[in-house]
This record gives structure tokens, C-alpha cells and sequence, in this order.
């Protein structure tokens, strides 16, 4: 229980429960938060753009179980929200709650654009109509949110990465 | 020294993940088998949960929908008053004209299903991505459900069965852009290749030959050629525009969907599959 591997799984199980059951449920404008991109950024803001990037590509994994989308573009959604997560965080020099919030915002953005271009490059060109601005709106607004309870767990799943950084810092 | 080899590291690690993922696109879009049945092993156990969730979130659901919707709602309320004072004078007329548009489709011949044999179905939840249009039935193979069967309502085609477990099926609805369906101009001769756009309730009909006569109001509907997934005489919907390209001698329409697809509670899901 003390491998951050098993952690991470056991936050990303949980996550991938309540997006299906719960959070999917409640929708602005058609669309719902994606807890499994909040996930992968938490991880990317406690540990780095590698962590992010991993635990972004097992998250997006879980999240192309659960839709009909093709297979693997959860994935590259996860990662490159983790990588941009960490590398932004990576590249600040002090730490602030807004300055989380706006990475956080940033990277499930650009998270949701990876999906919706590589979608587009497979053939679903739908995917870039104006109602990706509406996902990016609604999805980075409510990852701004949700990072700051979301980053408590992923300290826990990470703690040694968590104080290493806050040293550095 | 040590971050450059870190960084170095982490730009391994990240390109393998990029690498897998396309692999994995790769896989899925060369129809691989494991991939559909884990897909199908996770809709099996998670969908008695999402059933279960989805009854108890249902007033919380209400609430939320309401607290976003409040400014239009009025102003809905008050069009829609005017609107039902309108629609009570329309009665008549509307039901005169139904009665002329069920002659029309018994002339020309649409059955809709007819004899094919359909499993009812309860809606039991939307999407759970933000892309992808598909609903979530409450039957699957036990009831004789299989892929790409078609799903309709009482007022026409709204999907095909994607993704099938024991007790539940996927339904990727018309509107979503990787849906296609051959299509009919009722009473011509004209064919073509209706497409979801990815949002509203119209579809784009393409590949149709400009000789043919096709006007705005004509209703088309399922093809049923050799090799379509589709049985023929589904109705689709309405023709909305037409739009000729002389030099390519091909005319493309827009096709607004007779079902409407938001807020469906049951469909049903037609046990039919081509002859081939």
C-alpha cells in the first residue's frame, strides 16, 4: 500500500467509479467534468511531466474503456494534460492557488484539444466543431475546481515526489 | 548533470506512452477483438452501477438542470404559452394532415419495421465522454441484441448498436459524425449517404445525382441496398435544403431528423441483419 503505483491505480479506480456513475450525471451545455484529466494533472503538479504522463495515459486508458470514441485517444488526452501539467508547474517559481488553478485550467484545455485533434486526424473531423471551445470551456473550469482536493490525494499517492518539490521551491 | 539524464529519461518514458496510444488507435481501428471485449467486460460490470446511481442522482440531476436553465426557462414559458394557444387552433389541421402523410407513406410504401421483430428498451443513460454521441440501453444479447443492429423510435431510425454485453448495449446515435446511413428520397429515384454532423439534429446527404429531382420537404429514408447495415423504409427525415454542384453533377441536402434525440426514455432495437 505504501508503492505510489498502487496508489495512483487506487485513486484512478475511484475516479474512473465516480465519472461513470456520477459525474457524467450533471452537465453544463452537454457537457460534464472529466475527474480522470484532474487526476493526471494532480499528478503532473505533484511529481512532474513523467508522473503526469503515466498516470494521464492510465487514466485516459480507463476513460476509452467507458466510451465509444476510438480506443487510445483517452490516452493521449491524459498524457499530454500531465505533461503540460507538469511542465508548467516545472517552470514557476513559487506557488499560489490561482497560479494552480490557471494550470490546471491550461492543461485540461489543451488535454481536450489533443483528444479533439487526434480525433479529427483519424477521420471524426466533428470532433473540431465549435463545441470543442464549449468542452475546453466547461472542462478547464471545472478542473480549475476540482484540482485543489484532488491534489491532497494525489500527495498522499506521492509523498515523497509532494515534499521533494516543496523543498526545492 | 542528473536532470538532463532525468529529463532525458522523461522524454523517453512519454514518447513510449505516445507510441503505445497510437498503437492502441491503430489496434482499435482495425476492428481488434480484445479491445471490443474488454470494452464490453467493463460496460457489463459497470452498468448496473451507472443504472443504480443514474435513479438515485435523478433529483440532484432535476435540481442542476434547473438552476442552469432558469433564464430560458421563463422566457421558454412564456413562447410556449403563446405557442399552445397556436397549436390548439392547429389541432385540426395537424391531424388532417396526418392522416394525409400516413396514406403517403402507405403509398409509397414504407413499412417502417413491419414484421422485422424489435426488442423494447429503456434508456438508461447518456454519455459518459463529452465527444461521441451514444446512449446506453437495458438489454443486450440475452434479449438477441447484436452489433450493428439498427434502434428506432416511433418516429424513425436514431442509431445502431455499437457495443453489446449480456444485459446492456451501446447505441451510437445518428447525429454523431462517424454515423452513416444509405438513404432514399421517397418518391424518386434519387440515393445517396446521409452523415451525423456532430451536433444538432440534421444530417448531411451526400452522393446523390443531380438528375434526380430532389425538393425541400421530401422524406427520406433508409435505402436498404445490398450490403447496408440498415433493413429498407426506416424513416430518417426531412429535407431542409438542396444544394446542386452542376459541374459534378452531385447534389448534397440537409436532412433534419424526424426522432428527436434529446430526452429519450425507451427505443427499440430492430432484430434485423443483412442478408450477407
Amino acid at each position: 500500500m505504501d508503492n505510489p503505483a498502487v496508489r495512483y491505480l487506487l485513486i484512478i479506480g475511484t475516479a474512473a467509479f465516480l465519472q461513470f456513475t456520477l459525474v457524467t450525471q450533471f452537465r453544463i451545455a452537454g457537457v460534464s467534468a472529466d475527474l480522470l484529466l484532474v487526476v493526471a494533472i494532480a499528478a503532473g503538479i505533484v511529481a512532474g511531466a513523467e508522473r503526469g504522463a503515466v498516470v494521464g495515459f492510465v487514466c485516459g486508458l480507463c476513460l476509452d474503456l467507458m466510451v465509444v470514441t476510438p480506443f487510445g485517444l483517452g490516452a493521449i488526452s491524459g498524457l499530454v494534460a500531465g505533461v503540460v501539467a507538469g511542465s508548467l508547474e516545472g517552470a514557476t517559481v513559487h506557488s499560489a492557488r490561482w497560479l494552480t488553478a490557471a494550470i490546471a485550467f491550461i492543461s485540461s484545455g489543451v488535454g481536450v484539444l489533443a483528444f479533439a485533434v487526434s480525433g479529427a486526424l483519424l477521420g471524426r473531423s466533428d470532433m473540431l466543431s465549435p463545441h470543442v471551445l464549449t468542452v475546453m470551456a466547461v472542462v478547464g473550469v471545472s478542473s480549475a475546481l476540482f484540482v485543489f482536493p484532488v491534489l491532497r490525494v494525489a500527495r498522499w499517492a506521492d509523498p515523497e515526489d509532494a515534499l521533494l518539490r516543496a523543498a526545492v521551491r | 548533470m542528473a536532470s538532463s539524464r532525468r529529463g532525458g529519461r522523461a522524454r523517453i518514458t512519454i514518447s513510449l506512452l505516445l507510441l503505445s496510444a497510437v498503437l492502441l488507435l491503430t489496434l482499435d481501428g482495425r476492428g481488434s477483438g480484445p479491445i471490443q471485449s474488454v470494452r464490453s467486460a467493463v460496460l457489463t460490470v459497470l452498468s448496473p452501477l451507472g443504472g443504480a446511481a443514474s435513479s438515485v442522482a435523478s433529483p440532484f440531476r432535476n435540481a442542476w438542470n434547473s438552476a442552469f436553465d432558469q433564464g430560458d426557462l421563463k422566457k421558454e414559458n412564456d413562447v410556449l404559452r403563446e405557442e399552445n394557444d397556436r397549436l390548439k387552433g392547429d389541432i385540426t389541421a395537424n391531424s388532417i394532415a396526418k392522416e394525409q402523410l400516413q396514406q403517403l407513406l402507405q403509398l409509397v410504401g414504407i413499412p417502417f419495421v413491419g414484421d422485422t421483430p424489435v426488442v423494447h428498451t429503456r434508456v438508461v443513460s447518456g454519455a459518459v465522454g463529452n465527444f461521441g454521441d451514444r446512449l446506453e440501453l437495458d438489454k443486450g444479447s440475452s434479449s438477441g441484441i447484436e452489433r450493428n443492429m439498427p434502434v428506432v423510435t416511433g418516429e424513425g431510425l436514431i442509431g445502431k448498436v455499437v457495443e453489446v454485453s449480456e444485459n446492456r448495449s451501446i447505441v451510437s446515435l445518428m447525429s454523431s459524425g462517424t454515423f452513416k446511413v444509405g438513404f432514399s428520397v421517397v418518391g424518386t429515384a434519387a440515393i445517396g449517404i446521409a452523415q451525423g454532423t456532430g451536433g444538432d439534429a440534421t444530417l448531411r446527404g451526400a452522393n446523390i445525382d443531380s438528375r434526380q429531382a430532389v425538393s425541400v420537404g421530401a422524406i427520406a429514408a433508409t435505402s436498404g441496398l445490398a450490403g447496408s447495415p440498415f433493413p429498407p423504409n426506416l424513416p430518417i427525415g426531412t429535407i431542409t435544403a438542396v444544394r446542386t454542384n452542376e459541374a459534378a453533377l452531385e447534389s448534397t441536402v440537409d436532412i433534419k431528423m424526424f426522432a428527436n434525440l434529446n430526452d429519450l426514455v425507451y427505443a427499440d432495437v430492430v432484430l434485423w441483419k443483412p442478408a450477407n
